[in-house]
């Protein structure tokens, strides 16, 4: 580290009172969630279980400062792949952890059909794009995806209240409006699951193999831009 | 040592990081620059950014959800 930087610190630190001590606000949340876990525990185990990880997932997005709008923002901005990458090992992983849950549920490998498969397989097709172009000029404006607007909120961070609510009214129209999209193009698209038609073991290999090359491109990606700029 | 500031309070990424890249292209080498920011993602975004362009880099929290990043050029 910079000698500069160093001294710079110093000097500001001085400047600034001690912060005020907030451990025993964190004690209290913490004994308010223990105790809202243990009235879902009696009102209902599923929700009990949501909520405990809803909060790790919460605790970890913060502290790790993870943005899913920035991995795909910076990496067209900036040329920085970094989270992009960090999102490729997260699909590699849940691939392996979907796989082998949707494998453990279905009786017969040969012959199934894909309401019996556990996850959400939609439909792909034009509305597809249509919402993930949507979804992705939203993010940008607004500065954080769905997860990163209640994480934030829970910051402090007041300008994301304002995101919530037109969060809350896109929703709404969208489940208004979900019929029009529903006539117009999701029935009439396929759903396509691939071990339905390649087996379990090949389509695996294959999603892996296909995460593994795009991760291979975007650390490349990221070690050209670097250069570049230099 | 002269030092720049830049106030980014209340701005979303990529604000404050487009106004840092804006400020250090203007700037002389061995200059610091300040940024405040109260976006806590931002400062992911700031450090990952300038560490990967060689820049000598580091932040501090100076009030609760204020924090400043310095950056050398």
């Amino acid at each position: 580290m910079s000698s500069k930087i160093e001294e710079l610190k110093k000097r500001r630190k001085k400047e600034f009172k001690k912060k005020k001590n907030q451990t025993h606000y964190g004690l209290i949340l913490m004994v308010l969630a223990l105790g809202i876990y243990f009235f879902l525990l009696v009102k209902g185990i599923s929700y009990s279980s949501f909520w405990i990880i809803g909060l790790f997932i919460g605790f970890v997005l913060q502290k790790s400062r993870f943005c899913f709008t920035s991995s795909f923002r910076d990496f067209i901005m900036v040329g920085n792949t970094a989270l992009f990458k960090a999102i490729i090992i997260a699909f590699m992983i849940s691939t392996i952890g979907f796989a082998i849950v949707q494998y453990m549920n279905i009786d017969d490998i040969q012959n199934f059909s894909i309401e019996n498969v556990v996850g959400k397989i939609h439909p792909v097709g034009i509305h597809t794009i249509i919402g993930a172009l949507m979804s992705g000029i939203g993010m940008v404006i607004a500065g954080s995806c769905a997860s990163g607007t209640l994480m934030r909120i829970g910051e402090g961070f007041l300008l994301q209240i304002l995101v919530l609510v037109g969060f809350i009214i896109g929703t709404l129209l969208g489940a208004n409006q979900f019929q029009f999209w529903d006539k117009l193009l999701i029935a009439q698209s396929p759903t396509i699951y691939f071990p339905q038609h390649i087996g379990f073991v090949k389509s695996v290999i294959i999603q892996l193999i296909v995460l593994a090359g795009l991760y291979i491109l975007a650390d490349w990606y990221d070690k050209k831009n670097n250069i570049m700029s230099m | 040592m002269k030092e720049v500031r830049i106030d980014c309070m209340h701005e979303i990424c990529p604000i404050p990081l487009l106004k840092a890249m804006k400020e250090l292209k203007k700037m002389a080498k061995g200059e610091i620059l300040v940024l405040e920011t109260n976006h806590s993602c931002s400062i992911a975004n700031v450090v990952e950014w300038a560490k990967k362009q060689g820049h000598n880099v580091d932040y501090m929290e100076v009030s609760e959800g204020e924090w400043e990043i310095y950056i050398e050029k």
